[in-house]
């Protein structure tokens, strides 16, 4: 009696009260929850982009060395996948034996030895179960951020994320790790959303560590929080003791910046390369997505009552600003879909132009050349897919391959720009109904 | 239990697109496209050989030639600037240069040959050799040194080989067979998956829900088993 006593108590914690307690829900949850799973096991094996590798190759470099500093950029994730690949190497002999590939110092020598090894298929499913375990645990995270006590829209957020195909390309067909910042930024809104002001502040630091978007939705994070004009400056400075401890931690531990690479990086370049001239030849310009997100913190700024959807749609329609404007890689996609899947289940219509913007972006591959389209195939036969005819010069030989795509990266600037003034809609339903009840 | 069809639906419509992606640009014999493929082409239409050559629209010579111990007749030449490409026929020899350019995607000559026993080439990119490049009779069908030889029989030789026998199946399959643990490990966890949607589907409905369990995971066992000859065979 104890031991079924434990486990509803444990399904409840994990599944959240609301679901398990509905019999008929519990049981479309594990069935979506399956078909999802099944799904991403089928992908596991077989794509990877080369990035996995350099991922790993810097983690191998790190437990080669002892230098956990070895990744500049990103130390935090380095230490993630270090940690992750020695554990791997100690009970895996097939990541003993690729160890030297990812020694190797050569990326092309490397890439051809990795997808040319017999065990290929067994070294990529355990690089990228890492990102399956944080995959698994976000989606459990992601049912409470919202519809407390709506168990049939609960499910509705879980399969949106479930069957996202941003989230199983990105993770199993790209095979990035951008889902590890994705986690620790949901732990952040949860204790948001808990107000637990100051730990969801530091956290977001942490993910900020972790990858350079984040950052993005610090002011707004700031803005929901405070009750007070001190909070301000409290959770101002909570924001930046946290990056700051970060930094300071790792200036002590490794000797190296985390913070201040990630403003020299491509992803703060990206953010200042859409710009208006606004004279010819002279330094007067303005930066389009800055002045965009301006207004955006503006427009949340004056929200008398902020509440937390509220607050995750404004999240959306930054990122759906950042897509939109600036230049972006495919990975970065992900930071977006968190936020959308709660918003679909009021507008199911951002659904059907999210799936477009997934058809865009396989489109959009194609600005990275072969890397990302034909060599994701290369595990499987990396002789073939090198030799493989590519995209680009079948595109190439009818029309300018780069005047194709950036057809196609308009029409998707277009689609996000127009989901953002949907998410205004509906944030305008939010306030009317919050209004609405307060009167009630 | 129309969403199981719909999904079965969605599953077989992306099985049947990887496999149009997977056979288009190279796997079909020896199409190529002018222009936009990079490489010789060499192949056999009734009695006549083509050889062919194509560049993704870059300034690229193509040079070498072609020996043989029997007797070159009746031999036609596509896309040629006379003004560029140079061509000299013998009776057991063929001797060429040509380049491409971004207006010009191919080259290539054909001819009937009479008498022969073999075919030997000696085929340059560049003034360099770049075997991988060169398809004979086939996509990724390569030789195996610089200057190759085939013989008469080459090409109804290469007819027999199987579909799984090639690019990129007989990499994959080879990969599977190798690593078969994981193989094995990596089906049957799939299968525990997918007998998992089924019992909460289709077979919580039934009334025999164990025996329906049970059959289930023998049919696992056997595909295993059925897996594992399967794989001997087309790698074998």
């Amino acid at each position: 009696m104890k031991i079924k006593l434990f486990f509803n108590n444990l399904g409840r914690s994990i599944l959240t009260k609301d679901i398990f307690d509905n019999r008929g829900i519990l049981r479309r949850f594990y069935k979506y929850f399956l078909t999802g799973i099944l799904v991403r096991l089928i992908l596991i094996p077989f794509f990877f982009q080369r990035d996995l590798l350099s991922t790993y190759q810097r983690a191998a470099e790190t437990i080669s060395t002892g230098n956990p500093g070895y990744d500049n950029l990103q130390i935090i994730t380095n230490l993630i996948h270090t940690f992750y690949l020695f554990i791997l190497k100690a009970i895996f002999p097939a990541i003993n034996e690729v160890f030297s590939v990812l020694l190797e110092k050569d990326t092309w020598i490397s890439w051809l030895g990795f997808n040319s090894a017999y065990n290929v298929f067994t070294t990529l499913t355990l690089f990228k179960l890492l990102y399956l375990i944080f995959d698994i645990v976000c989606m459990f995270l992601i049912l409470r951020l919202s519809f407390d006590g709506e168990p049939e829209n609960k499910l509705r957020v879980f399969k949106y994320w479930i069957f996202n195909p941003i989230i199983i390309f990105v993770l199993y067909i790209f095979a990035r790790h951008d889902i590890i910042g994705v986690f620790v930024t949901l732990i952040a809104l949860l204790l948001a959303k808990k107000d637990r002001k100051y730990w969801a502040i530091i956290v977001l630091g942490l993910a900020v560590a972790l990858r350079f978007f984040p950052i993005l939705i610090l002011p707004v994070l700031v803005l929901y929080l405070v009750r007070t004009k001190k909070d301000y400056i409290i959770l101002s400075l909570a924001g930046v003791s946290g990056i700051t401890a970060v930094e300071i931690l790792t200036r002590i531990l490794f000797g190296k910046s985390v913070i201040l690479p990630l403003l020299r990086t491509t992803h703060f370049e990206y953010l200042l390369t859409p710009r208006l001239d606004l004279v010819a030849g002279s330094h007067g310009s303005i930066f389009v997505f800055i002045a965009v997100y301006v207004i955006i913190i503006l427009s949340f700024l004056h929200i008398k009552k902020k509440s937390f959807d509220i607050m995750l749609n404004y999240c959306a329609k930054i990122y759906l600003a950042y897509l939109g404007l600036c230049f972006f890689h495919p990975q970065y996609m992900l930071w977006l879909v968190p936020f959308l899947v709660i918003i679909f289940v009021r507008r199911k219509s951002l659904l059907y132009y999210h799936w477009v913007q997934f058809a865009l972006l396989m489109i959009l591959l194609v600005y990275w050349g072969d890397l990302v389209t034909k060599y994701v195939f290369a595990a499987i036969d990396h002789k073939y897919f090198v030799y493989l005819t590519g995209i680009i010069p079948i595109i190439q030989r009818f029309y300018d391959s780069a005047q194709f795509v950036n057809i196609f990266r308009s029409i998707f600037a277009g689609i996000s720009l127009w989901m953002m003034y949907l998410i205004y809609k509906d944030t305008k339903m939010l306030q009317a109904n919050s209004l609405e009840k307060e009167r009630n | 239990m129309a969403r199981v069809n719909s999904i079965s639906k969605i599953i077989i419509c992306a099985v049947l697109a990887a496999l149009i992606i997977l056979s288009a640009g190279g796997c079909r014999g020896i199409s190529y496209i002018p222009g936009a493929s990079f490489g010789y082409y060499i192949w056999e239409e009734g009695s006549r050989i083509f050889v062919e050559w194509s560049v993704d629209k870059k300034d690229t010579k193509f040079n070498g030639s072609i020996l043989t111990d029997g007797k070159v007749t009746d031999s036609e030449l596509t896309g040629w600037e006379e003004e560029i490409d140079v061509i000299n026929i013998e009776e057991n020899r063929i001797v060429f240069t040509a380049t491409l350019n971004d207006d010009d995607y191919s080259d290539g000559f054909n001819f009937n040959i009479e008498g022969h026993t073999y075919l030997e080439f000696d085929l340059k990119i560049n003034d360099g050799y770049d075997l991988n490049r060169i398809n004979v009779g086939g996509f990724l069908e390569n030789p195996e040194s610089n200057v190759f030889r085939i013989e008469k029989s080459y090409f109804s030789q290469l007819e027999t080989k199987h579909w799984y026998q090639k690019h990129p199946y007989s990499e994959f399959f080879y990969k599977l067979f190798s690593n078969k643990y994981f193989t094995f490990l990596y089906i049957f966890i799939l299968g525990i998956v997918i007998i998992e949607i089924l019992r909460v589907t289709v077979i919580s409905r039934k009334k025999r829900k164990i025996i329906w369990l049970a059959v289930s995971y023998a049919v696992l066992i056997a595909v295993e088993v059925l897996v594992y000859f399967i794989l001997k065979f087309l790698v074998g």
